[in-house]
This record gives C-alpha cells, sequence and structure tokens, in this order.
C-alpha cells in the first residue's frame, strides 16, 4: 500500500516537473511582462503628470528609472535566475502544491476573476457530474444486462454483445459524439448542440437548463460505455457461476437467482469496482475532447481552449488537477479493492 | 468426450471467422495504401492544405451519388459542371480598328436547387494595347444580363475581386494575364443590380447565382438552357484567348463530396491510409519489442532489479497519458516522428507487465531449469526457451497495440497536434470541427474520416483476439 502511494506520488511530481520543465520559460516571460506593467501603471497612477515632468528630463531618464525598479521587482520575486535554477524549480513546484496558480491570461469565471483556481473550481463540478453519472449509469445498465445474460446461453446475443463491444472500442468516441450531434441536433432537433446553457448561473432555472443541455453528452457516454461494461459484467460473472463453490450450491439445489445475487454479484465485487475506475479514469482523458465537442462548460473543455490559446498559467493548473483527480481515483480505487478483497493486501 | 472435441472444433472456426474478417478488412486497406503510394504522387499528395489546388473544386458539396436517392423524388441536387474551351462556340469578327471573339458556353440546367456559384477562369496573351473583356449570359426566357466588364490591364496589379488570383507578367509584350472571376465578385453583383426592376422581388442580400438562375417572378430555379458568353473586345493583333473555362459549382461532386476549402474527402481519405497504417505498424511493432524484451528482462531477473523494474513500468502506466501527450506537444510541436516516438514510450509498459508474468511462468518450467544447470547463459534461455514460446501472443499483442497508436493520433491531431505535411483522418475531422460541420449537417465530411479510423481499429482488434483464442486453445494459458 505504501508502495502504491509512493508511486502514485512519484507520478504527480514527475508530471509537474516536466509541465515546469516545458512551459517554464513561458511563466518567466509573462511574470516579468506583468511586472513591467505593473510599474509603469504605478508609476502613472501615484503621481501627476506636471510632476512626473519635472522629476525626468527626458523620457531616457524615465525609461532608466522604469528599468531600475524592474530590475528591482524581479530580483525580489526571483525572476532573475533562469526557469531551470534548482531553487526556482523548487519554489514552483511548492507554489503549484500549495496550489497558488497565479491567473489565466485571457479566461474569466462568470463573476469576472481570473484566477486560476476560481477557474478551475467553477468548472469542476460540471465535470465530475456528467462523468460520475454517466460512469455509474453505465455500470448498472452493464450489471442488469449482463448478469442477465450471464445465465442465459444465447450464441447469438453472446456475438452481438461482443461484436458491439469491439465496435465501440475501435472508434474513436469523439467522433461518436460530432455524429450524435448531426443526429439530434441536426436532423431530429431535439437537443441543443452546444451544451453550455445562455442563461446566468446565478438564476434559479440554470440547474434544470443545464440538467437538459447534458442530456445529448450523457446519453453519448452511456451508449459508448454500455456495450463493453456489458461484455465485462457477463465474463466476470460467466467465470464466477462456473467455479467449483457455486457448482456445489447448485447440488444443494439454492436457486439459480439466489446464487446470483447472493453469491456471485458479491464476490464479483473487486473485478467490478475496478472496471468502473479504469473506466472514469480512461474517460477523464477523454473528458477534454467530448467536452470540446459538446461545449460542455467543464474543465476539458476549458484544458482545450487553454491550449488554443496557450494560456499557460492555466494550462499548468488544469494539469495539476487532471493528474491529481486521475491518482485520486487509482488510490481509492487500489485501497477500496484491499477492503474487499483481503487477499489483495497480503500480496 | 466427443461432444466437447466437438464444441472447440466450433468455436475455433467461429473465431477464424473474426480473423477472416480482419484479415479482408486489412486487406482492403492495405490496397487503397498501395494505391495511393504508387499512384498518387507525392507532391499531388502535399497538395491538401494548398486552396490554389483546389480553386477549381465546389464549396460544401455533398456527395454525387446521393442524387441517386434523391431521384425519387425528383428533387435533385445541381451537378459540379467544367465545361472547358472545347465545350465554346467560337465567332469572331474584325470591325476597322478593333476584333471581337465570342466564346459561347452552353449549360442546361433543370434542377430545383440554385447551384452554389460559379468561377469563370481565363487566359489572355496580351499585345501592346489592352483588351477588354465582357461576360453575359442569356437566359432560356430570352433576358440577356451583362455580367462584367472589364479591360485587362497588364501593368497594374489590382485586385478585381476578393480571391482572385491575379498572375500578371511584367515582361514586355506578350504578356500572359491569368485571371478568375468568381460568382462573389462585387462587379458581377453590381452589374445584376441594374436588371432589379425586372423581377418582381428584392435582389438585396441574394447571392449572383441565385439572381441569374432564377425566375423574375420568384426567387425560384428557372429550368432550361443558358449560354455564357464571354467576349474579347481586342485592339492589336497580338491578343490571343489561351484558355478559358465555366465552372458551375454544384452541391453535389464525387464520391465523397468536398469540405469547406473546397478539397475532395476521398481523395483526403486515400491519402489518410498509408499515413494510418504507417503510424499503427511502427509504434506497435517498437512497443511490442520494447514491452517484450524489457517484460522478459523483469520476469527473469527477480529480486531487486527485476521489482524495481516493474516499479519503473507502474509509474508509467499511473501517468495520465493524454494530458502528457498534449503538454509534451504544445513544446515540442507537429512533427510525426515526435509522435510516433511519444506513442512508443508510453505504448510498452502495458506489453512489458503482460510478458514479464508470463516469462515468470516459463522460467519456472524444468526444462527452463535444465538448460540452466547446464550452464547456458541467461541471455540464450531468453531467446531459445522463453522467446519461441511466447511468440504468438506477441504476435497477437502486436495487433491490439496498433489501434491504441492510431486512435492516439487521431485524438492528438483532432486537438492540434497533427502534422500538417501528412494529412490524416483525425486532421481531417479537427477541420470539419472548426468550420462547425456538425452543427451544419455537412455529413459527408464527419462520417468517412471517423469510419476509416474505426475501420482500421476494427480490423487489427479482430486479428489480435483471433490471434489470441488461437493461442489460449493451443497454450492453455
Amino acid at each position: 500500500m505504501i508502495k502504491k502511494i509512493i508511486v502514485l506520488f512519484l507520478v504527480l511530481l514527475i508530471t509537474l516537473l516536466l509541465t515546469i520543465f516545458l512551459l517554464g520559460s513561458t511563466i518567466d516571460k509573462i511574470m516579468l511582462d506583468s511586472v513591467r506593467l505593473q510599474v509603469i501603471n504605478s508609476l502613472s497612477d501615484s503621481i501627476g503628470e506636471n510632476q512626473r515632468l519635472n522629476q525626468f528630463k527626458d523620457t531616457a531618464e524615465r525609461d532608466r528609472f522604469i528599468e531600475e525598479q524592474v530590475q528591482l521587482q524581479t530580483k525580489s520575486l526571483g525572476l532573475e535566475e533562469p526557469w531551470y535554477s534548482p531553487k526556482k524549480i523548487i519554489n514552483s513546484m511548492i507554489q503549484i502544491l500549495t496550489l497558488n496558480l497565479g491567473n489565466s491570461r485571457f479566461s474569466t469565471t462568470f463573476s469576472g476573476s481570473n484566477n486560476v483556481n476560481d477557474l478551475i473550481l467553477e468548472k469542476m463540478p460540471n465535470t465530475l457530474l456528467l462523468f460520475t453519472t454517466s460512469s455509474v449509469a453505465v455500470i448498472i445498465i452493464g450489471l442488469i444486462f449482463g448478469s442477465y445474460l450471464a445465465t442465459k446461453e444465447g450464441r447469438l446475443s453472446d456475438k452481438l454483445v461482443a461484436g458491439l463491444a469491439s465496435v465501440s472500442q475501435s472508434m474513436p468516441p469523439w467522433w461518436f459524439a460530432m455524429l450524435m450531434i448531426v443526429l439530434f441536433s441536426f436532423s431530429v432537433q431535439i437537443f441543443p448542440a452546444r451544451s453550455t446553457p445562455l442563461i446566468s448561473p446565478n438564476s434559479p432555472e440554470y440547474f434544470g437548463e443545464l440538467l437538459y443541455h447534458m442530456a445529448l453528452p450523457f446519453i453519448t457516454l452511456v451508449i459508448l460505455g454500455v456495450t463493453s461494461s456489458i461484455y465485462y459484467v457477463k465474463y466476470i460473472i460467466m467465470r464466477i457461476l462456473s467455479e467449483d463453490y457455486v457448482k456445489s450450491l447448485k447440488t444443494i439445489g439454492i436457486s439459480r437467482n439466489r446464487i446470483l445475487f447472493k453469491h456471485a454479484l458479491k464476490n464479483a465485487g473487486p473485478q467490478l469496482a475496478t472496471m468502473l475506475g479504469l473506466g472514469i479514469t480512461s474517460t477523464l482523458g477523454g473528458s477534454i475532447l467530448i467536452e470540446e465537442i459538446f461545449d460542455w462548460p467543464g474543465m476539458g473543455n476549458l484544458f482545450y481552449n487553454a491550449i488554443i490559446q496557450n494560456d499557460s498559467p492555466l494550462i499548468i493548473g488544469l494539469v495539476y488537477f487532471f493528474t491529481l483527480i486521475y491518482l485520486l481515483t487509482r488510490f481509492i480505487l487500489d485501497i477500496s479493492l484491499s477492503i474487499f478483497d483481503p487477499r489483495i493486501k497480503s500480496n | 468426450m466427443k461432444k466437447v472435441f466437438n464444441f472447440k472444433n466450433l468455436k475455433t472456426i467461429q473465431k477464424n471467422k473474426e480473423g477472416t474478417i480482419g484479415f479482408l478488412l486489412l486487406s482492403l486497406l492495405i490496397v487503397i495504401a498501395l494505391y495511393t503510394l504508387f499512384f498518387i504522387p507525392s507532391d499531388t499528395r502535399s497538395e491538401w492544405n494548398n486552396p490554389l489546388y483546389w480553386i477549381d473544386y465546389p464549396k460544401n458539396a455533398a456527395p454525387a451519388w446521393i442524387n441517386f436517392f434523391l431521384s425519387f423524388t425528383n428533387n435533385q441536387l445541381p451537378e459540379h459542371v467544367v465545361l472547358d474551351q472545347n465545350d465554346t462556340v467560337l465567332a469572331s469578327y474584325t470591325e476597322s480598328d478593333f476584333s471581337i471573339l465570342n466564346r459561347t458556353f452552353s449549360y442546361s440546367y433543370n434542377f430545383n436547387y440554385f447551384p452554389s456559384g460559379f468561377s469563370i477562369p481565363f487566359t489572355l496573351k496580351v499585345g501592346e494595347i489592352s483588351p477588354s473583356i465582357e461576360i453575359s449570359v442569356q437566359r432560356p426566357d430570352g433576358n440577356e444580363f451583362l455580367l462584367y466588364s472589364n479591360s485587362i490591364n497588364t501593368v497594374s496589379t489590382r485586385d478585381f475581386v476578393d480571391n482572385t488570383d491575379l498572375l500578371i507578367n511584367s515582361d514586355p509584350t506578350p504578356a500572359i494575364a491569368s485571371q478568375r472571376i468568381f460568382s462573389t465578385s462585387q462587379e458581377i453583383r453590381q452589374s445584376l443590380n441594374g436588371y432589379s426592376q425586372l423581377f418582381n422581388f428584392s435582389l438585396t442580400s441574394l447571392p449572383a447565382e441565385k439572381i441569374i438562375f432564377s425566375n423574375l417572378d420568384s426567387n425560384t430555379p428557372l429550368k432550361g438552357n443558358y449560354k455564357f458568353i464571354f467576349t474579347i473586345y481586342s485592339f492589336d493583333n497580338h491578343t490571343e484567348l489561351q484558355n478559358v473555362e465555366l465552372i458551375i459549382n454544384g452541391q453535389v461532386f464525387g464520391v465523397l463530396g468536398t469540405d469547406e476549402f473546397r478539397r475532395d474527402i476521398f481523395f483526403g481519405i486515400l491519402i489518410g491510409t498509408p499515413v494510418a497504417l504507417f503510424i499503427g505498424l511502427t509504434v506497435a511493432l517498437s512497443a511490442t519489442i520494447v514491452g517484450l524484451l524489457y517484460g522478459l528482462a523483469a520476469g527473469y531477473k527477480g529480486n531487486k532489479t527485476g521489482s524495481f523494474m516493474v516499479t519503473i513500468i507502474d509509474v508509467f502506466l499511473s501517468v495520465p497519458t493524454l494530458v502528457i501527450f498534449i503538454i509534451l506537444s504544445i513544446h515540442f510541436g507537429n512533427s510525426l516522428l515526435f509522435l510516433i516516438g511519444l506513442f512508443i514510450l508510453f505504448g510498452w509498459p502495458g506489453l512489458a507487465l503482460l510478458n514479464r508474468t508470463f516469462s515468470i511462468q516459463i522460467k519456472n518450467y524444468p526444462y527452463v531449469e535444465a538448460s540452466k544447470l547446464m550452464g547456458e547463459s541467461d541471455l540464450r534461455i531468453i531467446l531459445r526457451h522463453i522467446v519461441p514460446q511466447l511468440l504468438p501472443f506477441t504476435l497477437a499483442n502486436f495487433a491490439l497495440a496498433v489501434p491504441a497508436a492510431i486512435l492516439a493520433e487521431s485524438a492528438l491531431s483532432f486537438l492540434g497536434f497533427g502534422d500538417p505535411s501528412f494529412p490524416t483522418w483525425g486532421q481531417m475531422l479537427q477541420d470539419a470541427h472548426f468550420s462547425s460541420a456538425e452543427i451544419l449537417g455537412y455529413w459527408w465530411w464527419i462520417i468517412p474520416p471517423g469510419l476509416m479510423i474505426s475501420i482500421t481499429s476494427m480490423a487489427f482488434i479482430f486479428i489480435g483476439r483471433s490471434l489470441e483464442n488461437r493461442f489460449k486453445i493451443n497454450k492453455k494459458f
């Protein structure tokens, strides 16, 4: 368990280091620009036009003064060192780990803040809402149909489920999302093509409107996941049903439904939990594309826009949050597995 | 006993059927790829992102075959028509100090929809005195509209219309003037405004083609034979018309239609095939080899080295790959080789973990231990005893690794990190999404690229599954 935590933390650090290495130089440039802007602004704010003219003999002297101030400030912020100096990297690491993520260059929240934390916290609930509800729906539908099909030995349904699962695995999910928009927003106009509600988030109808806009992405994600889910549930339960203890339960005369619900599903718990966890982690990366296509107001969409606009502070913040959510999901999965199945812990 | 045997036989055949489908799909893709490589020269393939190459094509045209289905309701969409100089009727006569040359295109039009525009490219050899040209159209109802009249000036290079391809040689006589007049041109629109009293409806905000091809009393298409007359008034003997064409942009074109940038989608599908196969196969081959060797080493070594090697695999497997791909692509940019390297880097760990499990099993087989006792070297044992055992399984893994690479490439291309010098299906879908194709309903732009990605992945998944099953039946793992 401890080893697992170490590995996950190591991954987090490596990801952040990589991000700093790759985006560090641009971040410094942005910081320098903002320092310069600040100095110039404070100069024109603090003293009146006449005084400024008296203070400096000519523009050259004014420029020298600004340059001096900028250099003073960069030194105090530690910006004079290159981004790859160890001190600087450790500094940036600590800043990111303590969620001191700075300001986005282009995006703002609805209330107007451009703080990266505010931006991400505004979008995160939407992402969690869409992806957890659809993952849970996929698992529930998979459980119902999968366990039903596991007890039925139908060759045709077997082939159908296996075939559909292959099809859903071989197509890009985001392409399927585009097709769904063509189908349900263009050909048959049931759902809006753009999933960001147009009314203000503060109005009382907002949540209902949001749910209506969520319908198409939700349906798409469920269709995408459900065949694989049925296929795997069926496979897991069929394997348990073929084990010796189930056979002996059968010979004692316990009914098939009772075996299925009391014994088989209970023993399938760890594997089903793994399935759910892997489902969530794999859709999380895909959320960047899916959310952008549906224009769902979540973290993935924010990430896409940050990439397009090359908004480095926002990219770093989002990389951190995405990695954190991803690793937390994996960690919770591992813990719950060891609770479900004590054998794993002793291994 | 007999029953079991029958069941097994049935199962093998069934699996083979899956494999056969996969193999057929793959052969189809290979045929397309080879056709593209041998019959489409590489400099033509690189024209994909060059707008000038596609200028004669219609914009956002649907596939031509949908007219077959629309013919049942007699609602066909106008087809794309290119009339060149050989289709024209020539008339020329000379006055005292100038000569007139007429080229008349006749175009019979009987659709219920307007065409999506037209363009007239022409090339003139110009003498010392600038000639002037005139374009007019004779409609089936007898009205004649003058569309365009201007003099061709060799010296000035002013733009006549937007999108004009103006190529004028600054050499002294005779100079070549090559120009293209679009239906969107301001001149055409303005001269049409002069005929507004003929029409019973307002012409404002209507494009030129919807006026020229319209009935007088309502804005519906007027069917019949149209004559486009291209006239040159030349004032010296050097002026010569080298080429003139009339291109009526249809709403349908070719096998798979065209996109917003007038590109033929079928062409894009063709040139995407070898790239996709190349990416998939290269990545899968390298990742399988690395994964096999690493996994074997980790399994065979055991102890501390082995568990350290497993930790490295763990680290790789815990990484949120798409996020890492994105930040690496932002920095290292759009190159195909970089993408391939990236996919190999994150492709091998999963395979290494699988191979490790099997190599631990094989390592403990008596014959391996025997050869160890006989003093064979580790490398020799791995290569002679363990690798051959794992070969069928590795082959299956190889096939199953291909779709992962193809899907990853398409996702990154969609995010805008594709290599623009190698157009891929993912890039086509990115263009489609950027042009809001899904909202405008351009299904012919969205379905084919995604379908090709799916077919390619599916071919390899089927082949991989059937290989895996055969391996399982043989080896009983």
